[in-house]
């Protein structure tokens, strides 16, 4: 049984706007599946309903090859949207709650204080917490029964840069255990760091999935600029190192080939006699790695 | 829970004090077995909204909190967490019921100069009443937590479809129908004890034809149906509103 989740022909509407529309996809044991998509797509309202919080409209999906119910969801650890617990108890009372929902021993909720960093704050009440530390309780509860399968819905959101490597070295740990990870992000980065497989959502839709390593090879794009950037242009363009050159108001972009480092474009144009007054590595933005992906279906 | 407590003993300390100068008629009647039962079951009665409203934040929180949400995404179905809510509904009840039984027990003892074991007995049956009673109104307010989703908004429409929107709706039927709607069944399951019954056997040889004096024909008291009817239409509404909680929980999204 290498199913671990299958998503037949959901629909999902907020009255006549269609959150998720027609969407299917498989996930199988031991990926680790992005979706991504930007804001508004789709990408929440899909995880609420296979977590079992929104009715379908029409579709249906199956865990482990079963119909959906409490048992399954048992075997699931969940982040959906925000951290949702009780304010007036504290991080150890609103674990218990969760523990003895899952079934899980109580000394498991020490572990999982000590995984995320919170062990110290554990007898404090949670509306005590700062919002990154709510996060990270979410997450702690994610992890609690050590579970199969981990959703988690930006998993980043609201975190300091130390808290997203942590939780992203959490993350990796728990894939190289051999878990199911099934992450929602709008964060090309964190998708691209992680994933293995990759579904990209717009407007409630599917648009493309597949590998990370074959949908988003990502082609860097450089700033260059000189005194004169006429010149660089004609030079960059005999090179064959870049493509897609284009000049701008006071700089030039080009895209560099995959197999090019940009120190190679530096000495290259210095041999000609150009001396780069700026010289800049940029990734493409999510926008516009998007775009290219819908230009690409059509 | 500790503000019910200390308000119901209050009052019944109070009104115990209470003593009206009516001649051949004493207070300190209410406060023998076995009247002391329905005594103490109107006067708990009045709280039952407390109990309600309470209901009401409990189940209003679950909402606002994302905690049933939560709940479910960690494994529970709908129907626990409707179950679950119904089991703290009956300990509240249960508590209340206990309440009214020690106090009563206590009252009844101190003020019944001799009283036989039969009496306690006779009217112990309106603690039951009481209980099915503010169970009744906690899962109304229940409902109303589950329909309006805020806590606000949920105590104001209870208190609002209590005071004035049912009274209202009723005032369009005729008398015979008005006696049916969920609210006046449910709150008149423990009526005010009657005067009449309560007063004591030597004053009503004293004073001859009030005994037989038509109170309902000239309006004093308003015509109820038996208790038992009462109670049997009131489990009805219960079991409806119950029928409905889950099938509003079952369809909605959380």
């Amino acid at each position: 049984m290498n199913e671990i989740l299958s998503i037949q022909n959901l629909s999902k509407n907020y009255g006549r706007i269609k959150a998720v529309d027609d969407l299917s996809f498989t996930v199988e044991r031991g990926t680790v599946y992005g979706i991504l998509g930007p804001n508004g797509s789709g990408k929440t309202t899909t995880l609420s309903v296979i977590t079992g919080v929104l009715h379908p409209a029409k579709g249906s999906y199956r865990w482990f090859g079963n119909k959906p119910g409490k048992r399954e969801r048992k075997r699931i650890g969940s982040l959906v949207e925000t951290p949702n617990f009780y304010p007036y108890l504290t991080l150890f009372q609103n674990l218990q709650i969760a523990a003895r929902i899952k079934n899980v021993q109580e000394e498991d909720i020490n572990r999982v204080l000590g995984v995320t960093d919170l062990l110290r704050r554990k007898h404090s009440k949670y509306d005590t917490l700062s919002l990154g530390m709510k996060q990270r309780l979410s997450f702690a509860s994610v992890l609690l029964g050590d579970p199969e399968v981990l959703v988690l819905d930006e998993p980043a959101n609201g975190l300091d840069p130390e808290g997203i490597a942590e939780v992203r070295r959490v993350i990796m740990s728990e894939r190289d255990k051999g878990k199911t990870i099934i992450i929602a992000s709008h964060i090309l980065d964190e998708v691209e760091k992680v994933c293995t497989h990759v579904g990209i959502l717009k407007m409630g839709k599917l648009i493309t999935s597949g590998l990370v390593d074959k949908l988003l090879v990502m082609d860097r794009v450089l700033t260059l600029s000189a005194p004169d950037n006429t010149k660089l242009k004609e030079i960059l363009e005999k090179s064959g190192l870049v493509k897609n050159i284009k000049e701008d108001v006071d700089c030039i972009t080009a895209t560099i080939l995959s197999e090019t480092e940009p120190g190679e474009i530096n000495k290259y144009v210095i041999e000609k006699g150009i001396t780069l007054t700026r010289l800049e590595v940029n990734k493409p933005t999510l926008e516009s790695q998007f775009l290219e992906l819908v230009r690409e279906q059509n | 829970m500790t503000l019910h407590f200390i308000l119901f003993l209050m009052v019944i300390i109070v009104a115990s004090k209470i003593d009206i100068a009516v001649p051949g008629f004493s207070m300190r009647n209410l406060f023998r077995f076995p009247d002391v039962w329905a005594t103490f079951a109107w006067i708990a009665s009045w709280f039952n909204i407390l109990l309600a409203i309470m209901v009401i934040v409990l189940v209003g929180n679950e909402f606002s909190f994302r905690t049933f949400r939560q709940q479910v995404i960690n494994g529970l179905s709908i129907n626990d967490l409707v179950i679950g809510k119904g089991i703290i509904i009956f300990f509240i009840a249960l508590y209340s019921l206990l309440l009214v039984f020690v106090l009563g027990s206590v009252f009844g003892i101190i003020f019944s100069h001799n009283f036989e074991l039969a009496d306690l007995f006779s009217k112990s049956y309106l603690l039951a009443v009481y209980f099915i009673q503010a169970a009744g109104y906690m899962i109304i307010g229940m409902l109303f937590a589950i329909i309006f989703r805020n806590n606000s908004l949920s105590i104001i429409m209870f208190l609002l479809y209590f005071i004035f929107i049912e009274p209202i709706i009723r005032r369009f039927f005729s008398p015979e129908v008005r006696q049916f709607f969920p609210v006046k069944i449910i709150s008149h399951l423990t009526p005010p004890p009657e005067v009449l019954a309560i007063a004591s056997e030597k004053t009503m040889e004293n004073s001859v034809g009030t005994t037989n004096f038509d109170f309902e024909s000239i309006g004093l008291i308003p015509h109820q149906l038996p208790l038992s009817v009462t109670l049997l239409l009131a489990i009805g509404f219960i079991a409806l509103f119950v029928f409905l909680i889950f099938q509003i929980m079952r369809k909605r999204d959380l």
